[in-house]
């Protein structure tokens, strides 16, 4: 491993050695252009660019060096190559994946360590132990404290909200009764009010209150009126006085207990790593609680600093359990995005995800997502579309998404109370009609069926009507998981599966349990409809918003031909004289991930930590796996292109040359090249146009910035250096805008928009 | 006599933000936003995505059948808020009760798109062309409507904005638009008066720009960005009283109601609000549905109160892709249905009153036999809007192929 960390340092800084040489030539080249054989120079400068176009379209974005390593392997090679991930080593990924352990964990081992509120309710409520394992005990701990105070605190509103209702009820009876008399109605309102004021810190004294103004709807609804208070016929404010003194102690008592804990997390951060975590293991609860809301919106991050990856995870995991298996998730895919080197299948991940798209934050589906990408999505990226169908169909993330798991045939075992019979013919036979439909508690759920047709094979032109879904909703009736909670499994429950035969697209499929889903599959993924719909799709991200429709049928022969092999349709789209038109280059703007990826690629950062370039991207409208519709994000420009999108990626595009992001490095002098005096912000600019904008900047952008210089510069001369982009490097400070800025700039340029 | 009314109550709008606020004034001024006497009428459309359960949002708590085909996620008829003696609102809106005994929200039921698309996608996209049934409409009706108005106001970057990252379909179209998801992030390079280097660099490209796409959307941001510095709407806070909940939904009204009374010229704006896809335990009077319903309501209503006088010239409208099915499914939540609720809050709503013909809830009744069946055509609603408040009479640019006659108006608007 270190071999090779030690040969890509090699490579990296023979690469930028390459390109500032380049660099420097271009303007040579430019004014000798006359001299040099055109010829040769205009085929390279092609070469270039089929060598960038691919890039462009195969990556997420070059790195510096990127474009030439292509051409020197040869385009063709590099994409055959870029379709056989499994021949490119990606050691130095999976070594910048290493800490994010849940990425390695099964779905059920994420629910047993990252336990969500139906888990802790379990432990609560005593139907399920409290870990010995004491990292994931302390976890347990907190989660079950903040539980009981959420229901404490749920009681206590009740309560206040209960006496509430009652004064203002016993306000309106006030009011109609003594509405002849004007003074004494206004007086009876000034004491509710005063009365209101105070319940927050006397509910029981108002309760009473209330009572005995008699205009109670509902005695139970009141806890108060049990508090045994005399009846009293007087105003309101007569009981208002009372205070309960024995609450105040506890109060003061809390506080105390409250200043103590928070010391001693306070001091946490001053032991040393190991000594540290082992006190946390053994604080009190309301100690470690303390600790855990002091880790609330990703503060106090200094108690975390030098512990073990598994050891940090625990400690997040104590103020959010659930956000330590997103995060990392969310890490994983930016990390893959800007360092694999299997960089197609990257893309590829990342484009059936879309299509495939399941939300993080419906319910469960936040433990079984990392294993979706992982186990169900990846392994497919480029294998046979009806598989891919199938692993997403019968995957527990799929299940819960689109609510199959839940869906019962009407007139199954299930929905008919008969108990389930597992046998191979317990289930076969028709049942007679439910006796009372009216009291039916489980029956179909069409949603699945529904988007299995419009949005993963057929489209939604695609020639179905609403029998077929409901028809397709009976088949998939079973498609089931097995304890979802704990991470779950798929099974095909017999019992739940609507008996008889259904008719979807005009065929009849017989009736044969678990087999019916399967033949419905197999037919979606071999329909004309579906090929083109996926060629469709596939042409959307690689060519143009709108793709030449002659591509696009060559791609789903291609698709029908080869029995929905993916591969083959790529290789199809990549030979296609479309694929490499002028048209085409350059013709897609950036979705904000490709965005956010390509432009940490193209500065060469190093990223110790990826969080928050994740939050950069719920900035932009594309918090990661956060897509809550099934249609997943749109690929296309119009949803992208937007004033609040085009300024939060200038600016992100300002704060990452400047070193703002952070866990992210980047050092524009180095990609500004070292050896050019500092001042001639000229050079900076061609120098960095040529580093960051592989295929370069026009001449607008190009000028515009310059000019820029050129009046910072006019600028720094008249006035001493208070500019803002000189003060910022006190030891340049009479200096034009420094490469960050220009590097920024060019980030934010159009041309670094599109693709 | 209603014209001195509006007038008094416009200036003393004004004398309150002149005195508040001098440098907005000027600005106002400087943008030519409005001169004296013409008022700028402003249309909001709220979208509800993911299909509103409709029934359970204005509950017909006085049709039987509604309790038979919802055992279990129905509203109690001692739950809901009664409105007229057959509807009642979900008790989550209670936020909505004093805008209704105001008359100032009026309610239209079994309203929406006819289009028998049950695709969540097509049928959005459906009601934001503003022409169901037809895929190649490039625009938005709420774009459209901004076309050839009569008396048009001097045109401004904020004249049509959206609430969120990006361009909504119903807003895309010729007529500028911008997408501002917080106004706090909307400049480049900090929020100084001046503008930052950067900013200005950044201006010049993508004013020259020859990239169309990233041409038009660059200049109108940069406009904006201006102007916006200008009014600095962070010194409108929201007025007493008006509470906006926590979450991205009020954030975006409290945000829309800041841009409005820093006069920046809105004509139309739109916000959305998802979480109504209740295909699973859907709930009743608490649950999903509850919690969904109280962040609408709860949000409308504060925007509705931090507009004070300016509620006068405001229309807002709500909408959602289509209702949900009228019986509940296996799973204690409801699929995917037809007509739904809409509702319409403003200064010149004659509220107070559900509009619209009930077609009832009898197996015979329902649409394709499970769900409610639609009696007003959503166009009809939205082109009274466009036509008698906005002012654009042209409605078969707005709305082609739709046959929006004035006649044929629900009258909801004074």
């Amino acid at each position: 491993m270190r071999v090779g960390r030690t040969k890509s340092v090699c490579v990296r800084s023979a690469v930028s050695l390459l390109c500032f040489g380049l660099a420097c030539v271009v303007p040579q080249l430019l004014a000798k252009k006359k001299d040099k054989d055109k010829d040769e120079a205009a085929s390279s400068a092609a070469d270039q660019r089929r060598a960038l176009h691919a890039m462009n379209r195969l990556t997420f974005g070059p790195r510096p060096g990127d474009v030439q390593q292509v051409m020197a392997m040869g385009v063709d090679q590099w994409i055959d190559l870029q379709l056989h991930p499994g021949k490119i080593d990606d050691s130095a990924l999976d070594s910048r994946l290493e800490p994010l352990r849940t990425l390695r964990m099964s779905a059920k081992e994420i629910a047993e360590d990252f336990p969500d509120g139906q888990e802790i309710n379990q432990v609560m409520n005593g139907k399920k132990a409290m870990p010995s394992d004491p990292a994931r005990r302390a976890v347990y701990q907190v989660q079950l404290a903040r539980l009981q105070e959420r229901k404490d605190r749920k009681e206590e509103n009740k309560e206040k909200e209960a006496v509430k209702n009652a004064i203002t009820a016993a306000i309106a009876e006030k009011n109609n009764n003594e509405s002849s008399a004007k003074a004494s109605t206004t007086t009876a309102a000034n004491a509710a009010s005063d009365a209101v004021n105070v319940t927050a810190e006397n509910p029981a004294a108002n309760g009473a209150a209330t009572d005995t103004n008699g205009a109670m709807n509902s005695a139970a609804t009141n806890p108060a009126t049990d508090s045994g208070a005399t009846s009293n016929d007087n105003s309101m404010a007569a009981v208002l006085p009372t205070k309960a003194t024995p609450e105040d102690q506890e109060q003061a008592r809390r506080r105390e207990e409250q200043l103590y804990t928070d010391l001693e997390v306070q001091q946490l951060p001053s032991l040393p790593p190991d000594q540290r975590f082992k006190k946390i293991l053994g604080m009190s609860t309301a100690a470690q609680v303390a600790l855990a809301d002091s880790l609330r919106g990703g503060k106090g991050q200094e108690v975390l600093t030098g512990l073990a990856p598994k050891q940090k995870e625990t400690l997040l995991a104590m103020n959010n359990p659930a956000g330590v298996v997103t995060n990392e998730l969310a890490q994983a895919k930016l990390l893959r995005a800007i360092y694999s080197q299997r960089q197609f299948e990257e893309v590829m991940t990342d484009f059936w995800s879309n299509h495939f798209n399941v939300f993080v934050d419906k319910g469960l589906d936040r433990l079984m997502l990392t294993s979706y990408e992982r186990d169900v999505i990846r392994p497919h990226a480029l294998g046979k579309f009806e598989d891919l169908l199938v692993a997403t169909a019968k995957s527990p993330a799929m299940l819960f998404y689109l609510d199959n798991w839940l869906s019962v045939g009407p007139d199954s075992a299930k929905a008919l109370g008969i108990p389930a019979h597992p046998g191979p013919y317990g289930y076969g036979r028709r049942y007679p009609p439910r006796p009372n439909p009216g009291k039916r508690r489980d029956g179909l759920n069409e949603n699945y069926g529904r988007e299995l047709l419009e949005l993963h094979t057929l489209s939604v032109n695609g020639g179905y009507s609403q029998r077929d879904v409901t028809e397709v909703a009976k088949v998939f009736t079973g498609w089931t998981i097995e304890k979802p909670a704990q991470g779950g499994s798929y099974k095909f429950d017999p019992s739940m599966h609507e008996p008889g035969p259904k008719f979807v697209l005009g065929r009849r499929i017989k009736f044969k349990g678990e087999g019916e889903g399967l033949e419905v599959l197999h037919r979606l993924a071999t329909s004309p409809q579906t090929a083109h719909f996926i060629s469709l799709k596939i042409a959307e991200r690689f060519v143009s918003d709108d793709p030449p429709p002659a591509l696009v049928d060559r791609m789903a022969k291609t698709f029908l031909k080869k029995k929905g092999d993916i591969r083959e349709v790529l290789n199809t789209l990549f030979h296609s004289p479309e694929f490499w038109d002028d048209e085409t280059y350059r013709a897609k703007v950036k979705t904000p991930l490709e965005f956010v990826a390509s432009a940490v690629r193209a500065t060469g950062a190093e990223v110790d930590d990826a969080l928050p370039l994740t939050r950069q991207l719920n900035n932009m409208g594309m918090p990661l796996y956060g897509a809550q519709p099934p249609t997943g994000y749109s690929m296309k420009a119009e949803t992208w292109v937007s004033s609040s999108a085009l300024l939060n990626r200038m600016n992100f595009a300002l704060a990452l040359t400047s070193g703002k992001i952070k866990g992210v490095k980047v050092d524009a002098t180095q990609l500004a090249g070292s050896t050019p005096p500092q001042s001639d912000s000229a050079l900076t600019l061609s120098t960095l146009e040529a580093n960051l904008v592989a295929g370069g900047v026009s001449k607008q952008t190009h000028d515009s910035i310059a000019a820029q210089i050129e009046a910072a510069a006019k600028n720094g001369a008249e006035r001493k250096p208070d500019n803002k982009a000189a003060s910022r490097k006190p030891d340049s400070a009479a200096l034009p805008p420094d490469a960050s800025t220009i590097a920024g700039l060019l980030l934010g340029s159009p041309e670094f928009q599109r693709r | 006599m209603s014209i001195t009314r509006r007038v008094f109550l416009r200036n003393s709008a004004l004398a309150v933000v002149g005195t508040a606020a001098v440098p907005s004034f000027l600005a106002r001024a400087a943008w030519g936003a409005a001169e004296p006497g013409t008022r700028t009428k402003r249309l909001v459309v709220i979208f509800q995505r993911g299909a509103a359960d409709g029934l359970n949002i204005v509950v017909p708590y006085s049709e039987p059948q509604y309790y038979a085909m919802r055992p279990s996620i129905n509203i109690p008829r001692k739950a809901v808020l009664d409105l007229d003696g057959f509807f009642g609102l979900h008790p989550s809106l209670a936020a909505f009760q004093p805008l209704w005994q105001q008359r100032q929200l009026a309610i239209v039921h079994a309203a929406g798109s006819p289009d028998p698309n049950r695709s969540h996608f097509d049928a959005q996209d459906f009601m934001e062309s503003g022409t169901p049934g037809v895929k190649s409409t490039e625009d938005g009706w709420l774009n459209r409507s901004l076309h050839n108005l009569p008396q048009p106001l001097p045109k401004t970057a904020f004249q049509a904005i959206a609430m969120g990252p990006s361009i909504p379909r119903i807003l895309s179209g010729v007529e500028p638009a911008i997408a501002m998801n917080n106004i706090n992030d909307f400049s480049v390079g900090g929020r100084n008066p001046k503008p930052s280097p950067a900013a200005t660099a950044f201006e010049a490209m993508y004013d020259h720009s020859s990239d169309t796409v990233l041409h038009g959307t660059g200049e109108e941001t940069f406009d904006a960005v201006k102007m916006l510095k200008a009014a600095d709407p962070s010194k409108y806070k929201p007025a007493p009283g008006a509470d906006y909940p926590k979450g991205r939904f009020g954030d975006s009204m409290r945000q829309l109601a800041q841009l409005i009374k820093a006069n920046l010229g809105v004509q139309v704006a739109f916000a959305d609000i998802g979480g109504w896809d209740h295909h699973v335990n859907e709930g009743a009077t608490e649950g999903q549905i509850a919690n969904v319903l109280r962040d609408f309501s709860q949000s409308l209503a504060a925007f509705w109160t931090d507009l004070g006088d300016l509620g006068e010239d405001t229309v807002v409208v709500t909408m959602s892709e289509f209702g949900r099915t009228a019986r509940e499914n296996g799973n204690r939540g409801t699929d995917h249905g037809h007509a739904n609720v809409m509702f319409v809050l403003g200064g010149p709503v004659k509220g107070g009153k559900v509009y619209g013909r009930w077609p009832g809830l009898d197996q015979s009744q329902l649409y394709e036999g499970r769900d409610l069946a639609l009696t007003t055509d959503f166009r009809q609603v939205l082109g009274e809007g466009v036509a008698r408040h906005l002012g654009n009479k042209n409605l078969s640019e707005v709305f082609p192929g739709y046959e929006n006659q004035p006649g044929k108006f629900l009258r909801l608007l004074g």
